[in-house]
């Protein structure tokens, strides 16, 4: 389990982890409406060209960003498996007697598809969980969600209860993975046997796993108010997050790459997503 | 006879990764069979990964781990050759001895987390069922015992742990603490394991409670012959428990030895950033101011017992 690597911060001194949150969460966002404007092969090549000087940008180990991809790699097959043989098109490519049809554009969708649910994970990891560590996000989301207060949304607490969350992921996994070890020392195995007695199996983890869970959210509920935590109102900050123009420049660049995307649409050469 | 051999082993946790950390470092020792075995370092130096690899729940990134003489992570293909000549298996063809020696490399894996039994850190936490009864069965069930074996084991467990019957009955999270531990504790003695490694069993108990696991530890180990180890930091502890001891630091051995042997080296387990018992200390200030005390003291009792014995004089 020490070897999960999806959404997991990478320390590094780069660009990109430089940036204010905020900015990151905004580009995040930008870079998710591009990959969905993105219409035919000139835009999904500017997509592809962009995610590369992402991943130049964020100084991050090519090894870590492939290893990210494969928990989606189901996905990814799936769905180019449906588009090559679902879609219907003009330029049949599988001889015509034959049962099994393939055209041309269901080629071009699947690698179309392929590419924008790549850089959909890309993007997102890249600027949101690789670059940015957990509480810098939900902070950079409480900020951004602050003028949802007016209309009596509680943000802060939803944010803090996220950054609880976040924090406490990897001290329950570890946690697992400990009593994982500890029931497996007394011969339990949660590999072999009916998926009934492998759900069974699980019991020993996790009685334990919520017990102490619990426990830890007393105890924590306690540090907090003896810290005198008493929510929002007149909370200060220790890391003020300040916009620099960098940021802005960053957003500017999307903001014109996701025009520069719009127009190329328009262009009607090359195949296009049917 | 060595029980357990290490032989150049290392172990790399996130290999490849920017947070690398190897945790063993070319470790070599033997662990005596039916001896209680005291492995101290200070905190990070390794202790604990290498109870993890005694009973396979870890693999060695590289060297080898031997109960017994045998290479517990050892392959079928690797043993083919060796075990080729054996009278159980010369006689097979040879898909039927392949498969025959697959399946007892299997077996004697799958038999390796009763044989070495592990307690590890803070043991109370994996408490689960119902009843204390239950818990402590949990291994023995998994043993695949009969119903019978199963609850003769629970009771021999429990006495050894120094649990009282009326507790067998009571849900175990209704314990204390320390009754927590012992209830832990006897869930791995249920399963009679030859050799029973404990991971700062102590740790975080009062004296009281320190003093009735440990004896529940070695009222075991003493019925049974079977062999101990016990990873600690507290130097009281390992003093009046072990016949050995291991010093760790930094991922390596630093020294192991009989008792009387490591504790001399004062010296360097000062460096390693350990203490000697504070009675062994006391007897040495003693000796250097003239009074004709043994050297070898490492427990109150056997300073109480040779002081008296000066003064008899």
């Amino acid at each position: 389990m020490k070897n999960v690597a999806f959404g997991q911060y990478y320390p590094a001194d780069s660009p990109l982890h430089r940036m204010d949150p905020r900015a990151k969460v905004i580009l995040a966002i930008l870079y998710i409406v591009c990959t969905f404007l993105c219409k035919n092969a000139i835009s999904f090549a500017c997509l592809v060209l962009s995610a590369l000087v992402l991943v130049v940008l964020s100084h991050l180990p090519l090894r870590l960003i492939l290893r990210s991809m494969r928990p989606i790699l189901f996905i990814i097959v799936f769905t180019s498996v449906i588009n090559i043989f679902m879609t219907k098109g003009e330029h049949l490519l599988t001889p015509a007697d034959w049962r099994i049809k393939i055209y041309a554009e269901g080629l071009w969708n699947a690698l179309f598809m392929v590419l924008r649910i790549s850089a959909l994970i890309l993007g997102t990891g890249i600027f949101l969980t690789y670059t940015t560590t957990p509480i810098a996000l939900t902070d950079a989301l409480e900020r951004l969600l602050s003028p949802l207060k007016k209309i009596k949304i509680p943000v802060h607490d939803f944010a803090m209860m996220m950054t609880i969350a976040l924090r406490f992921i990897p001290t329950l996994t570890e946690e697992t993975e400990k009593i994982m070890n500890a029931q497996r020392a007394r011969g339990a195995s949660f590999s072999t046997g009916s998926l009934i007695n492998r759900a069974k199996a699980l019991i020993p983890i996790l009685i334990p796993l919520f017990v102490s869970a619990f426990n830890r959210a007393f105890d924590l509920a306690s540090a907090m108010e003896c810290r005198c935590y008493h929510g929002d109102e007149g909370r200060t900050r220790l890391k003020v997050l300040h916009y620099r123009a960098s940021d802005l420049v960053a957003v500017l660049l999307m903001l014109s790459f996701g025009v520069g995307v719009f127009f190329l649409n328009r262009l009607g050469i090359g195949p296009h997503l049917s | 006879m060595d029980k357990i051999r290490l032989e150049n082993v290392s172990y790399v946790y996130n290999r490849g990764l920017p947070f690398e950390q190897v945790a063993l470092d070319n470790v070599s020792l033997s662990i005596r069979a039916g001896c209680v075995t005291g492995i101290i370092g200070h905190t990070g130096s390794g202790k604990s990964t290498m109870m993890q690899l005694l009973n396979g729940l870890a693999e060695p990134t590289s060297g080898r781990v031997f109960l017994d003489g045998y290479d517990i992570n050892a392959k079928a293909e690797d043993l083919y050759e060796e075990w080729s000549a054996l009278p159980e298996y010369a006689h097979l063809s040879k898909g039927a001895r392949k498969k025959a020696i697959r399946r007892e490399v299997a077996r004697r894996r799958a038999e390796l987390c009763f044989r070495v039994g592990l307690v590890m850190q803070y043991p109370e936490y994996q408490l689960f069922e119902e009843t204390v009864e239950k818990d402590i069965a949990f291994g023995p069930r998994n043993m695949k015992l009969s119903e019978e074996e199963i609850g003769l084991r629970v009771r021999e467990a429990a006495r050894f742990a120094g649990l009282d019957e009326e507790l067998l009955q009571k849900s175990p999270f209704d314990l204390s603490g320390g009754q927590k531990r012992r209830v832990a504790l006897a869930g791995v003695i249920a399963m009679r394991p030859e050799v029973l490694v404990l991971d700062e069993p102590a740790a975080g108990l009062d004296p009281a409670g320190r003093t009735r696991i440990l004896d529940g530890i070695l009222r075991y180990q003493r019925t049974t012959g079977s062999t101990v180890l016990i990873v600690s930091h507290s130097m009281e502890d390992m003093a009046r428990y072990c016949d050995d001891v291991v010093v760790m630091g930094d991922a390596r051995v630093l020294m192991q030895g009989e008792r009387r042997e490591i504790f001399s080296h004062t010296q360097e387990l000062t460096d390693a950033g350990l203490d000697i018992p504070q009675i062994t200390h006391l007897v040495r200030l003693l000796r250097e101011r003239g009074v004709p005390l043994p050297e070898n003291i490492y427990t109150v009792e056997d300073a109480v017992l040779a002081v008296q014995a000066l003064f008899a004089e």
